[in-house]
């Protein structure tokens, strides 16, 4: 019984395959316009208003939507889906537990998961999307339920335009695999 | 006819294993990063095949798959004529019928052989060594016999409506080759032949 718990955690197989110069070309050039474009309208139109454009689950979103379009959690019920329900969630955790950041932190993060695979929209920089409702400091707690639908569901849109622009260049590559 | 091995378990594992090298090199076809480990692949791979297997043979029933013009015999035939209707047919084995065209039982050519005095091993290896230590013919003793005399019954059939898998599980249990298909009178519809399935599952395979 012993055995076979400690022998799962040496692993059952190996790393997939490297993928090729030209994927690797195209998916650093998808994230590269990808961010490029939400850091941009970030900068340019929202400095200096209380609102923001950019958050730091983005650059996660750009690993899955760029880097491995194919992916079930890139797709874009995935990516706008998982954002929002996250967002949702990572207010209302930090808006129920205020005092207690470090126990809204875990509920909201731990929520988030449970809720985007029962609503199939998992995409794992939902739950830093959450977090963020929670850690991401005064002006986003300022922001309240706005979050959800600016910075959280216009950058994931943003992001999904390129993505939908971009990855449909080269013939190898496609986007999305499916809508809903 | 070949040796069968008797009451083996037909496995739900495909035949043909996939190893990592396998997936490794398809994976490398699809262009772009493919979300799953070649483990989770692999396991994907066996339990859709399993699914597949069975959906395939649970669908297909003898009446699809039979052969209809069956070569058969009756009871009161001599055996010279059954073995020239077989040889003639370039078939192992054959119904017999009674008056009212009912299976009543099989002649296989190892009912031949059992009955020339091979009885270790039923094959014509066996056959020919028996014949070199006599002499005269190995077929004397049943030269005057009819297909009553030597063929294996009751006989055991199936209804139109029996699956390739229930047919699969009889030729691997029974270790037979072929099986008579009836009416519910017991009348000869048509015959499946292990041919017949292997014809069935390139079909059924093959878009």
């Amino acid at each position: 019984m012993m055995g076979d718990y400690f022998r799962k955690m040496t692993g059952t197989t190996q790393s997939p395959v490297r993928v090729s110069r030209e994927e690797i070309i195209w998916s650093w050039l998808g994230a590269f316009l990808g961010i490029l474009a939400v850091a941009y309208i970030d900068s340019k139109f929202l400095a200096g208003t209380d609102l923001v454009l950019i958050i730091g689950s983005f650059g996660a979103s750009a690993v899955l939507i760029y880097g491995a379009p194919r992916s079930p959690l890139a797709q874009p019920r995935n990516l706008l889906g998982g954002h929002v329900i996250s967002a949702l969630i990572g207010v209302s955790a930090c808006k129920l537990l205020y005092p207690y950041a470090w126990l809204a932190a875990a509920l909201a993060v731990a929520t988030s998961i449970a809720v985007m695979h029962a609503t199939r929209t998992l995409h794992p920089p939902g739950g830093a999307t959450a977090l963020i409702a929670v850690i991401g400091g005064p002006k986003i707690h300022h922001l309240g339920y706005l979050y959800a639908l600016i910075p959280v569901g216009a950058g994931a849109l943003i992001m999904l335009i390129v993505a939908l622009l971009v990855n449909n260049i080269p013939s190898t590559r496609r986007y999305p695999e499916f809508w809903l | 006819m070949s040796e069968k091995p008797r009451g083996k378990k037909i496995s739900p594992r495909p035949r043909l294993d996939l190893t990592e090298e396998d997936i490794s090199e398809a994976m490398r076809l699809i262009p772009g990063y493919l979300d799953i480990t070649l483990g989770d692949f692999k396991e994907l791979y066996h339990l859709a095949y399993q699914k597949a297997v069975e959906r395939l043979s649970r669908a297909v029933t003898a009446r699809e798959i039979m052969t209809r013009e069956v070569t058969w015999v009756s009871t009161d035939t001599p055996l010279a004529e059954v073995a020239e209707a077989m040889g003639r047919r370039g078939v192992s084995g054959v119904p017999v019928l009674d008056q009212e065209d009912r299976v009543v039982g099989v002649i296989s050519e190892k009912d031949f052989l059992s009955r020339m005095g091979v009885i270790a091993s039923q094959n014509f290896m066996s056959l020919l060594a028996a014949c070199l230590k006599t002499k005269g013919c190995v077929a004397l003793p049943i030269k005057q016999k009819r297909a009553e005399d030597i063929m294996s019954t009751p006989a055991l059939t199936v209804g139109e409506e029996a699956t390739v898998k229930e047919i699969a599980e009889i030729f691997t249990v029974k270790n037979i080759n072929r099986v008579p298909v009836t009416d519910p009178q017991g009348r000869l519809k048509g015959i499946v032949s292990r041919g017949d399935i292997v014809k069935a599952a390139l079909q059924r395979t093959t878009p």
